[in-house]
């Protein structure tokens, strides 16, 4: 029982929770903490398993995400809104019998995976400088690709957010 | 601290680790209460009041007196509310406002974690506190809350940009986001970086102000005119907790401006390096809290447009600039 052990047990709970909570739950806000729930303890695996920058990240962004999703959520649904309850379908049971066996697909590949055994060791290295080493040298084209085609989404809203504003 | 964080987590170590953050937290409450005090004996000395001075002596009890009274008042629950998001709220918005302390060098041997992402760590997690208030406004079931949420989440979202990028020309020099490496890269440099980073400096001043929602950008709980914001259905210790937030963010960020900008534990001239670096981070701390407060005392309240227009379309171009300037002068010299 190590400390790391612990942590790992807690977080798995933790994101598991919640995405069952996120599935489970009827109104939309309550689903966004949820979530959030899930993202955040996804970030402590990752800085768990060392790689900070990458947890740090997932905090910073998702936690802006989950932020503008929840004020979607609260914008466009009503506030006592909550799902009326499904009939039974046959077609249910075949989903969850699908989701079976995706599960067991799943679990057997990962059963027969060849794991080594050496633990990977990154504790000596800065991991953010790695990171920025290697994005600006061996994947310097795929960065600047990135970041054209982000650009592109951001003048895309824009022309048609501008649009929009004209017809009215 | 830097000795016990090699060691492997054995339960001695955590037993160190967890009572550290019991000294550290009851160092903050204790911050937090004579800050108030502090703040509002500065308002009344400025504005030609008197300020607390009935409880104990020099009313120095004021705040405890206050917390306790807090404590003690019945703790409404809204008949309409929804509950367990009414209920979590207040404690997503503290608990990133205590964790955000975890990384803050307050000397080179004092601090509770050397994080290679420190600054980045201190981003991240104070952008919870956003979650936190939305859902507080909006489980209050209120127009008002709700509105006064959105407002709040505006301003953070808003601000957190600049805030961001004015820092990046401080990463760019010290080619690190480890605060400790920050104030070393200071020490190296043998000027403190708001000199190099001045407009990175102005920029981080006035939306750090914007984060902490402190005047002149306190929209967030504006009492009398918007009936303060998102916690208007909070009362007793759970409003506590938002302005407990908002407090031990006043301490986190003065923290910070300080490691960023003023030198951390430096001395100001290498003659008077015999005083010990906590009293100078000390004092550099408190000047900052007490120039937060000395704005308070003087400057109006901005209006809500004028605040989203400063943010984006002033402070961003602007810490952009300051991006750019510092990329083509650390490349030129």
């Amino acid at each position: 029982m190590t400390g790391e052990f612990i942590a790992f047990f807690i977080l798995a709970l933790l994101t598991i929770g919640g995405a069952v909570f996120m599935i489970s739950f009827t109104r939309v806000v309550h689903m966004v903490v949820a979530l959030a729930f899930t993202f955040l303890s996804i970030a402590g695996m990752y800085i768990l398993l060392e790689a900070e920058f990458v947890g740090m990240v997932q905090i910073l962004v998702y936690s802006g995400a989950i932020s503008i999703l929840m004020l979607f959520g609260i914008m466009l649904t009503r506030h006592d809104a909550s799902e009326v309850e499904e009939r039974r379908n046959p077609v249910k049971w075949l989903i969850r019998a699908a989701i079976a066996v995706f599960f067991i697909i799943v679990f057997f590949g990962i059963q027969s995976v060849q794991w080594s055994d050496k633990p990977a060791d990154f504790t000596q290295k800065d991991n953010v400088k790695e990171i920025g080493v290697q994005m600006f040298t061996n994947y310097v084209i795929p960065f600047e690709m990135v970041s054209v085609l982000l650009l592109v989404a951001l003048v895309g809203a824009i022309i048609l957010a501008k649009k929009e504003a004209e017809g009215e | 601290m830097g000795a016990y964080l090699e060691q492997s987590l054995g339960l001695q170590n955590s037993l160190v680790f967890i009572l550290s953050a019991v000294v550290l937290l009851a160092i903050v409450l204790g911050f937090v209460t004579y800050s108030i005090y502090f703040q509002r004996k500065v308002l009344g000395w400025m504005q030609l009041r008197i300020g607390p001075n009935r409880v104990g002596p020099f009313g120095l009890l004021q705040t405890v007196a206050d917390v306790l009274k807090l404590l003690l008042k019945e703790d409404i629950i809204p008949k309409a509310a929804d509950k367990p998001l009414f209920i979590i709220a207040p404690v997503i918005a503290f608990v990133p406002a205590f964790g955000v302390l975890a990384v803050m060098p307050f000397t080179d041997k004092l601090h509770f974690a050397d994080v290679g992402v420190g600054l980045l760590y201190y981003i991240a997690l104070s952008g919870i506190t956003v979650l936190g208030v939305i859902t507080g406004g909006w489980a209050s079931n209120n127009k008002w809350a709700l509105i006064g949420a959105m407002r709040s989440a505006a301003q953070m979202i808003s601000y957190e940009i600049p805030l961001v990028m004015s820092v990046v020309g401080v990463i760019l020099m010290t080619g690190s986001l480890n605060l400790i490496d920050i104030v070393e890269k200071q020490k190296e440099m043998g000027m403190w970086f708001f000199i190099p980073q001045f407009l990175g400096f102005i920029i981080f001043i006035i939306a750090q102000l914007a984060e902490l929602s402190r005047t002149p950008f306190d929209l967030t709980e504006a009492e009398s005119e918007l009936i303060s914001g998102y916690h208007v259905e909070y009362s007793g210790f759970r409003w506590a907790f938002f302005m407990l937030t908002e407090y031990v963010y006043i301490f986190a960020m003065a923290s910070l401006t300080t490691v960023l900008f003023l030198g951390g534990w430096l001395p100001p001239f290498e003659f008077l390096s015999f005083i010990p670096g906590i009293i100078w981070f000390a004092l550099k701390f408190v000047a900052i809290v007490f120039f937060i407060f000395w704005l308070q005392a003087t400057f109006p309240r901005m209006r809500v447009d004028q605040l989203m227009q400063m943010g984006w379309k002033v402070l961003l171009p602007l810490s952009l600039v300051n991006i750019l300037v510092t990329a083509v002068l650390k490349t030129v010299l």
